[in-house]
């Protein structure tokens, strides 16, 4: 009787974890997309601008696209003046779990400092907080590039 | 010495007690009888087989939610494969802390196909691998999310620590150390029954506090997941079962019947048989054979509650439970007054001829262990020759209810033999010195050893000699039923 519930117990453990496999087999990541686009399967939305564009001397807030990320989206906001990038702010951030918000949280005003630097959306990405980065660099070269910068 | 006379007081045996047997409804051959149990019995495992299976698929279900969350596939670096396996390990903790909420609710059907003593057993087994299971979650989710980040494991503490809902888990992860911990054998020993109760009810708490980590840091039950939704029912379904089978029944039981001690009659040194009064008592359901858990509304005997087989079956409104005193708590039992109020959980247990599956019946009792076996006998449809009772006694002192044994063995043509005497000291054995040079064995004592339902209830040393030569014998498992009294 034991050695019923046993083979049993495995057998139907097995069936169900493959079948867990199976469905669980789609691409689980959502990768970000490497150049912003306004359109496409992985970034929704579309940039925004407010302000005066043209040449270097562009001035306002831009919005990025939205980037989604295995651990939720990523946005940010760019505050230019007169060509220059003075401020990112972080609209949204990887928010799936508390895990993930407390890896962003981390990793957002590091990035933030790195932008601010570069003056562009070449910057590192911070160690352990990988998808964070990606999401948030593709997000502020659309900013970027909707101020014309 | 086996013994096949009455006990200590020699009466006239009836010459003919046909007038008796009249009285008993009409025989259902033995066989037939048999192949009814038999079929009871295959129901039950069937039942119970099916149970254990579900749990097993329980803890593959707690697994395959998290293989179809996004992202389980992707396993990025060392980091990766230490978070996923803290995962999974957290996951299936939970899953068998639930289940072993649900083995000590005292679910009617699991106490009916798989006995309730049987289901703490399991409880108990299972303590220990999931205590180790949740130290390993939080052991490789701190190292893993420590490589993905390249903070070191102290560091990566301090970081959960200052999450959300996190110290709340921590806590948790302590209450089930000092649950387990309390719980190991050499430790529980050396406790009080009350201060290990005050422990292990901490474990509610402990399941309750290690709840909102799961929600809000968990990215499997993220929210807005069915996940989520499957995980939060299977809470409120073991949970609903504790409080529905253990509190609310018992509450209702209690105030339906109201039952109070109505008489404490010492039958023997230190044993007491205590005589209750209540309403409908006979409709409790009370099965012979059966347990209650009691608890005694006095100054000194409140905080205790004790499990203690009915000595009889219960009538319209009396019934009857004979208790040792084994411990403290129940050694107070004996100055139990009159008129205090009764609280009962029960009744319980599958010492009952409802787990019979043969058709004889052997009832191999000692000491105390004769309470359930009396009313087991008095509860039990018997056609003459059917039942054999061997009652084991050290002295004149452990032969209480003996009387009343032989009367029910003399009513329903059952045989009866008693052994008093000290155990062996030659050899490890559950009789006395002078039967084993004899060559007694079960197999000398109940004929029909192997067509029987062997029922042994006794001190738990002495009775597993008596289960383990019954095995040896080739009595078949199905047909061994022990009633184990710490449940």
């Amino acid at each position: 009787m034991r050695a019923r519930v046993i083979v049993g117990g495995v057998v139907s453990s097995i069936a169900v974890l493959v079948v867990g496999w199976q469905l669980g087999g789609q691409p689980a990541v959502t990768a970000p997309a490497q150049q912003s686009t306004t359109s496409g399967a992985g970034t929704t939305g579309s940039s925004t601008g407010t302000g005066t564009t043209g040449g270097s001397s562009a001035t306002g807030t831009f919005t990025g696209d939205t980037t989604q990320t295995r651990y939720g989206p990523v946005q940010v906001q760019i505050t230019v003046a007169n060509g220059t990038i003075t401020d990112v702010t972080a609209l949204q951030l990887t928010n799936s779990d508390g895990r993930s918000v407390q890896i962003s949280q981390q990793a957002a005003p590091i990035l933030r400092q790195e932008a601010l630097q570069a003056q562009s959306a070449q910057i590192q990405s911070v160690s352990g907080a990988t998808f964070t980065s990606e999401g948030y660099t593709t997000s502020l070269q659309s900013a970027i590039d909707e101020a014309g910068l | 010495m086996i013994d096949t006379a009455r006990p200590t007081r020699p009466t006239p045996r009836h010459s003919g007690d046909g007038a008796v047997r009249g009285t008993l409804p009409p025989a259902e051959p033995l066989e037939v009888a048999a192949r009814r149990r038999r079929r009871a019995g295959r129901r039950r495992n069937a039942v119970t087989d099916l149970l254990g299976i579900l749990a097993w698929v329980s803890a593959a279900v707690a697994v395959m939610l998290w293989l179809v969350s996004p992202g389980s596939h992707t396993v990025v670096g060392i980091g990766g494969w230490l978070t996923d396996a803290g995962i999974v390990a957290g996951l299936v903790a939970t899953d068998l802390v639930l289940v072993m909420l649900v083995l000590a609710a005292r679910v009617p059907l699991i106490d009916r196909t798989f006995g309730q003593d049987n289901a703490i057993a399991v409880h108990r087994s299972l303590g220990k691998p999931v205590l180790y299971l949740l130290l390993a979650h939080g052991a490789l989710l701190t190292l893993g999310y420590g490589a993905s980040a390249g903070t070191g494991p102290i560091a990566e503490t301090i970081a959960l620590f200052s999450t959300p809902d996190m110290p709340l888990a921590y806590l948790a992860l302590g209450l089930f150390v000092a649950v387990v911990v309390s719980s190991l054998v050499a430790v529980r020993r050396r406790l009080p029954y009350e201060a290990w109760q005050v422990i292990h009810l901490l474990s509610y708490a402990a399941v309750l506090v290690a709840l909102p980590h799961m929600l809000s840091v968990g990215s499997v039950l993220a929210q807005g997941t069915w996940q989520r939704v499957y995980w939060i029912a299977l809470y409120v379904l073991a949970l609903g079962l504790i409080a529905l089978y253990r509190f609310a029944l018992p509450l209702v039981v209690t105030l339906r019947h109201r039952i109070r001690v109505v008489g404490v009659e010492p039958i023997a040194p230190g044993v007491v048989s205590i005589h209750l009064a209540g309403r409908d008592l006979d409709r409790l359901g009370t099965e012979g054979g059966q347990y209650g858990v009691w608890r005694f509304w006095t100054a000194r005997t409140w905080w205790h509650a004790h499990p203690v087989s009915f000595s009889a079956v219960p009538g319209c409104d009396r019934a009857r439970i004979t208790v040792r005193d084994l411990g403290a708590g129940s050694a107070r039992l004996g100055r139990i007054t009159p008129g205090a109020f009764v609280s009962l959980e029960g009744p319980y247990g599958l010492f009952t001829s409802r787990a019979r599956t043969a058709p004889y019946l052997a009832l191999v009792a000692s000491g105390i262990g004769i309470t359930p076996v009396r009313s087991l006998l008095e509860d039990t449809d018997l056609r003459p020759g059917e039942a054999t009772v061997l009652l084991r006694g050290t002295d004149a002192d452990q032969q209480y209810l003996w009387h009343e044994t032989a009367d029910l063995a003399e009513v329903t043509g059952s045989r009866l033999y008693t052994m008093v005497g000290h155990r062996s000291r030659s050899r490890e054995s559950w009789m006395t010195e002078e039967d084993v040079r004899r060559g007694v064995s079960l197999r000398s004592v109940f004929p029909n050893l192997l067509q029987s339902d062997l029922y042994v209830c006794g001190p738990r040393a002495w009775s597993d000699l008596v289960v383990r030569e019954a095995r040896t014998a080739g009595v078949p498992e199905h047909q061994i039923h022990q009633e184990r009294f710490e449940s």
